[in-house]
């Protein structure tokens, strides 16, 4: 015992040594994010989105003349998990910023951390109001996700063109994101079709194994059309065990999922199990099928596929790819890497992407990023679900800031 | 304590040299130093039931996820000064040890170890799912440090940053919880309890209430279980339902068992010895459940006596052989 | 409420139910013959539906290469229960249960890590058979075809298990050995070898529950963890080492998660685990066991 604390005080004596101040320092980001479990399918290629962008920038000659280094950690899914990673990040590490996080669990978590310590946190993904409403709002956070009542609208819009859909059921994880999801939706849908009743809501937990009993009593109160907010692995294992019990054949398939189950990684990941004919959104439809492709988002995907070495690009790299450009943009903008000025310079920016221009909004830090939304379908070139005819949803969003 | 007469007053050693952590040692340093200071706690308070009493708890966990959540809706959702919601989380917390542990002494050794599971589960579905009170999956991230302002009067302490305050200000209680607890294993009551776990029924023989002394056991391990859950909740700037998982409460009996349960200071050696070896695994590979799998392995058949039972053993081996030479 | 609605929860949860049975009853085996609380169980659920993944994987494209691949994965999961038992198991007879649990609990983290290691940190899936992949209508609901083979596999083992237990001379063997082994042992019976051979039984049973729910859940880090603690509620419900006990335990664990979220939809998780402890606090040898 005793030794153990002299080998404690002699390398913390050992850690006030100077360190050798060579070459310009790399801006360290830390890089929270599911790497394992149910959620892993998405994080994962969100992550080769940020690498691919570190990868390019880098190549440029990085930010300011320093390099660029990613520091990936595994959270989980859990918001637990996040801070811990989060933490360490910081204090061992001592990353200069924080992107990442996949789920509302975890972002808004995170972003204690990062508000305690003054350090300036993106998220790519996370939709929940809690990260950036008025309570929760701090200085250092920011979201180039979409989030959830852009979500709610483009959705609802989407149910209201079923002329003769009267009744609703809606599913989905009983966490932050589910439940704003679903409100988000309900309150788009009142305005839209008051005409249209929710007839059932079920709340099955984030990363559930057996989601069986919730199947059944959906279908009992029989809906003409579901709006689902499952996703990632959740998403798979539901419609396995759903499909078979006769859940997309009793709405003819007519639902609508927000949560990017109409990216390349879910189908895949799905295969011949996915469910035909639902439709679903994506930050990227990678498969543009029309003329009107942006010709950087060509580019962006042929880079993704050399850089990941995959066959078909994944729908979510787009996210990390993003997050990681508006960082480096504000760093520039900023003329440091000190996360109070590009906290400030990050404000009411634009920065590019492959899919258009967005622009952080000044009073919630967010992009209030549209979304490419699109029936599901079989197509002959393809062993997976693609996207037909994706469309930008919503059309137009009333942003008060 | 079966250590051999030794005049130097290791545990002020210790603690003087932890309390120089923030000034010697970086900020992580700080960190690692105040999980094991809390972890120390859980852990000696878990050793009360395990190695005093002989009590094999796999729910331990409940109690400190009470106190961390006590603590935490207290002070965040209420404003209420530390001072008030830190004993609240330690009485929060024996008040629901002396409710399960009501039921769960009544039980024999493998159904004992069930309904402490059963339990701590109950508290964990409870904080998963409440999310108006627990958060939820959410949490609570964002409790509030308290206010440490008046540490500035202290030499030397004005410079330090909250976090090291605090620091400081855990160790201090945690020794304090120590002293107390030391106190309670050395006094009759303690012996008490060793003299149940050694044998029952001899016990109920000489006329001890044993399930009463079952459950003051079981009531303290928890109140002091909940006092180290909120110090944790706030070191860790939040409190998740994840804490409550029984993976932790097995954590804890290994960092008992690593350090020694038949001693008062194998559970803390037990901690830091994880909290230490975790750190240094994690810098290399992701498979420390693995590591730390194969060395509970090799305390099982190998060093069933911990660190500090292996440290004494060899200790009075060396003294026999020097002892023997002499003669 | 319509009643065909109340089948299809019915129906449900008894599918749930028999999923369960099958990992549960291998626990339950393990504790009432041997008294130990084996938390690895679900890891070896959890290597059976790896294996059967991969033995799918192998075996790709034959459609029906299901069924072998069910069989590999249980096998090789009994064939490793065989080596744990003889190798580690054996030394820790006369030790404190605790130490028991322990290795247990080791073995939950060291295979934990194994599976992570060669399968990788995402989730998998497997393709139902061809042959159970239609589905019936009963009642006005549709129920697939797989989970009434389910559902007919789980009282299938529950009555083999009790008539080989019952009426046979090695299963008269393993019920003494249950009451009072020293006896036994002073009998001359080896009761090295039963307990061997009741651990591999154990550990053959969770690497086929594993194999088998492979088509309908999906294969994840963690699901060794997620699917201990249900199948020690059901044991614990129904009563440890007993057959029919635990049986009736998972059919009462899997109607009340399917009814839960019908009557009290936030608290199902929360009501199983209060269950639990009910039953310990009233009869701890559960419904059908018998006290200790």
């Amino acid at each position: 015992m005793f030794a153990t604390r002299l080998l404690a005080a002699a390398g913390a004596v050992a850690a006030l040594l100077p360190l050798s101040a060579g070459a310009a320092e790399p801006i360290k980001i830390g890089f929270p994010i599911p790497l394992s479990g149910p959620t892993a399918v998405y994080g994962t290629p969100v992550l080769q989105g940020a690498q691919l962008a570190v990868a390019e920038i880098n190549a440029q000659g990085g930010v300011l003349g320093r390099q660029l280094e990613l520091l990936p950690r595994d959270s989980k899914a859990s918001a637990d998990e996040a801070v811990r990673v989060s933490r360490e990040l910081i204090i061992k590490d001592g990353v200069d910023f924080l992107v990442g996080t996949l789920t509302s669990a975890e972002a808004p978590a995170v972003s204690t951390v990062a508000k305690e310590n003054k350090i300036v946190f993106i998220a790519p993904t996370s939709k929940a109001t809690i990260l950036t409403d008025p309570q929760h709002i701090h200085p250092y956070i920011f979201r180039v996700s979409s989030n959830t009542d852009v979500e709610g609208l483009a959705g609802a819009t989407l149910m209201a063109r079923w002329k003769d859909v009267k009744t609703v059921a809606t599913i989905a994880p009983d966490y932050a994101y589910g439940r704003d999801s679903i409100a988000a939706f309900s309150a788009n849908l009142k305005k839209l079709r008051p005409d249209i009743t929710i007839v059932d809501q079920q709340w099955p937990k984030l990363g559930e194994a057996d989601f069986t009993p919730f199947i059944t009593a959906q279908m009992g109160k029989k809906p003409d059309a579901i709006y689902c907010s499952l996703f990632a692995g959740d998403f798979i294992t539901f419609t396995k065990e759903a499909k078979p019990l006769g859940y997309f054949k009793a709405i003819d398939n007519r639902m609508i999922d927000p949560a990017e189950v109409g990216t390349t990684d879910e189908a895949q990941a799905l295969g011949a199990d996915y469910p035909y004919g639902i439709i679903s959104d994506s930050y990227d439809p990678v498969i543009w099928g029309g003329a009107d492709e942006p010709a950087a988002h060509k580019k962006f995907i042929e880079d993704l596929k050399k850089f990941t070495k995959a066959k078909y690009a994944s729908g979510w790299s787009i996210v990390g790819y993003q997050s990681i450009y508006a960082l480096a943009d504000g760093i520039k903008k900023a003329g440091s890497a000190d996360s109070a000025a590009v906290a400030k310079a990050l404000l009411g920016m634009s920065f590019d992407t492959p899919v258009g221009e967005r622009t952080f909004s000044v009073k919630s830090h967010e992009t209030f990023a549209p979304e490419y939304w699109g029936v599901m379908v079989r197509e002959a070139a393809y062993p997976f679900a693609v996207m037909k005819n994706p469309e930008v949803l919503p059309k137009s969003f009333p942003v008060t800031n | 304590m079966r250590r051999s007469a030794s005049r130097l007053p290791w545990t002020l050693i210790v603690f003087l040299a932890m309390a120089s952590v923030p000034w010697i040692g970086s900020r992580y340093d700080a960190f690692l130093a105040g999980q094991i200071t809390i972890d120390a706690l859980f852990a000696v308070s878990l050793n009360l039931l395990l190695g005093t009493t002989g009590l094999v708890s796999f729910g331990h966990v409940a109690y400190f996820g009470v106190g961390a959540y006590v603590c935490g809706i207290l002070m965040k959702a209420y404003g209420v000064p530390f001072v008030f919601a830190f004993p609240a989380a330690g009485l929060g917390a024996a008040l629901f040890a002396a409710i399960s542990g009501y039921f769960c002494v009544r039980l024999i050794k493998l159904y004992f170890a069930m309904l402490t599971l059963a339990f701590s589960q109950i508290v964990w579905a409870i904080a998963y799912k409440w999310n108006a009170v627990t958060g939820g999956d959410q949490g609570l991230p964002e409790i509030p440090y308290p206010d440490l302002g008046w540490m500035s009067a202290i030499p030397g302490c004005g410079d330090l940053s909250t976090g090291a305050r605090f620091y400081l200000l855990t160790l201090v209680l945690v020794a304090v919880a120590l002293a107390i607890l030391h106190r309670i294993v050395r006094s009759p009551f303690g012996r008490m309890l060793t003299t149940i776990r050694d044998n029952p029924e001899r016990a109920a023989f000489i006329g001890l209430n044993v399930r009463a002394y079952q459950l003051a056991a079981f009531i303290v391990a928890g109140g002091f279980a909940g006092l180290a859950g909120a110090l944790y909740g706030i070191f860790s700037r939040g409190v998740f339902a994840d804490y409550v998982f029984w993976a932790k409460s097995a954590e804890v009996i290994i960092m008992a068992i690593l350090g020694g349960m038949d001693y008062f200071w194998g559970p803390p050696v037990g901690a830091a010895a994880l909290v230490w070896l975790n750190q240094q695994v994690t810098d290399y590979t992701q498979y420390w459940p693995f590591v730390l799998g194969s060395l509970l392995l090799i305390l099982l058949f190998v060093f069933p006596g911990g660190l500090v039972g292996g440290v004494v053993a060899g200790v009075s081996r060396l003294q026999r052989i020097i002892a023997g030479r002499d003669a | 409420m319509a009643p065909s609605f109340l089948f299809s929860q019915f129906m449900g949860g008894l599918t749930t139910a028999m999923y369960l049975f099958l990992i549960a009853s291998g626990l339950s085996l393990v504790f009432g013959v041997m008294r130990v609380i084996n938390f690895a169980h679900g890891s070896f659920y959890m290597l059976g539906a790896y294996l059967a993944w991969q033995a799918v994987q192998w075996l790709h494209p034959s459609p029906e290469g299901f069924w072998p691949a069910a069989l590999f994965a249980a096998c090789a999961v009994a064939l490793l229960g065989a080596v744990v038992e003889r190798l580690f198991f054996r030394s820790l007879y006369g030790r404190e249960e605790l130490y028991q649990l322990l290795f247990t609990y080791a073995l939950v983290l060291i295979l934990g890590d194994v599976a992570k290691f060669l399968w990788g940190t995402g989730q998998l899936s497997v393709p139902q058979p061809p042959i159970l992949a239609g589905s019936l209508h009963i009642f006005g609901t549709t129920q697939p075809a797989y989970n009434l083979f389910m559902m007919a596999i789980g009282p299938a083992i529950a009555v083999a298990g009790w008539l080989a237990l019952n009426h046979t001379a090695v299963g008269r063997l393993v019920r003494a050995a249950a009451y009072d082994r020293e006896m036994l042992d002073a009998l001359g019976a080896n009761v090295g070898s039963i307990y061997t051979g009741m651990f591999v039984i154990s550990s053959f049973l969770a690497g086929l529950s594993g194999a088998l729910v492979t088509p309908i859940q999906s294969i994840v880090p963690g699901m060794d963890v997620l699917i201990i603690v249900q199948a020690f509620i059901v044991v614990v419900i129904g009563g440890m080492g007993s057959i029919w006990g635990t049986f009736w335990g998972s059919v009462i664990y899997g109607q009340v998660l399917s009814f839960g979220i019908l009557i009290f939809p936030g608290f199902s998780l929360f009501s199983v685990f209060a269950l639990m402890a009910v039953i310990l606090i009233v009869r701890p040898w559960g419904l059908f066991g018998r006290p200790l």
